[in-house]
């Protein structure tokens, strides 16, 4: 092995760390900038019957109610979760969700259950999921079949 | 001793600069500005933007050390100054 071998070979693993320092610093940037992800729904979403399915890319919301809380369980962990309940003029009333357990699971007591409760009643949502870097967003109607 | 300090000094800094490129390309460039480019091409069942980021520039960071290290060896020669 001659000298220049040696020299190559003590300064590629400088130069391998700068790179994956410069990657970290990179992809750490792209984290922290704020964006914004719109969600559809899977199918179609009948939340009385516990099937209603948000999905952008990997991430998926399911959002249920049950005793008079609404529920939602996300694939990824949430920092904060707000659920607005609009009426027929466009009107929303907005319900911050509080963390259940773990950040997986969010819920709050609101009075989606009488609106959903008739079949064939339509009611429309929103949804805004914040996850560090982004946000989660999505405006959609719940059928009761 | 080198005939031609200045010359010889330029011929290696011209190595080590397209050393420097390619090891900037390949980690930076492939490895993340370009992964999504790159993604939409397969190599061997993987994403080629994926495999440069995981496996890719190491691949190429080795193959720098030997390419470096002939390259040399190659102006070492031409200036008379091999070991």
């Amino acid at each position: 092995m001659n000298k220049h071998t040696k020299i190559a070979i003590f300064i590629a693993p400088f130069l391998a760390i700068i790179g994956f320092a410069i990657t970290d610093m990179y992809e750490e940037q792209q984290a922290a900038e704020k964006r914004i992800f719109t969600m559809s729904v899977q199918n179609q979403c009948d939340i009385k019957a516990k099937n209603c399915i948000l999905e952008s890319d990997e991430f998926l919301l399911s959002i249920s109610h049950q005793r008079g809380e609404t529920l939602i369980n996300s694939t990824y962990p949430l920092d904060t979760a707000t659920l607005f309940l609009v009426d027929q003029d466009n009107n929303a009333t907005s319900f911050s969700l509080g963390m259940t357990d773990n950040p997986y699971y969010w819920r709050a007591k609101t009075n989606l259950g009488a609106l959903i409760e008739k079949p064939g009643s339509d009611q429309k949502l929103r949804i805004i999921a914040n996850i560090k870097g982004g946000s989660y967003i999505s405006e959609f109607t719940s059928t009761t079949q | 001793m080198v005939k031609d300090n200045s010359s010889y000094w330029q011929d290696n800094l011209r190595i080590i600069m397209t050393c420097l490129i390619i090891w900037f390309v390949v980690s930076y460039g492939f490895g993340l500005v370009l992964v999504e480019p790159l993604n939409a091409i397969k190599l061997g069942g993987y994403k080629l933007g994926f495999w440069f980021a995981q496996q890719g520039s190491i691949v190429t960071f080795v193959a720098l050390v030997f390419w470096y290290s002939y390259k040399m060896n190659q102006l070492d020669k031409k200036y008379g100054v091999e070991e």
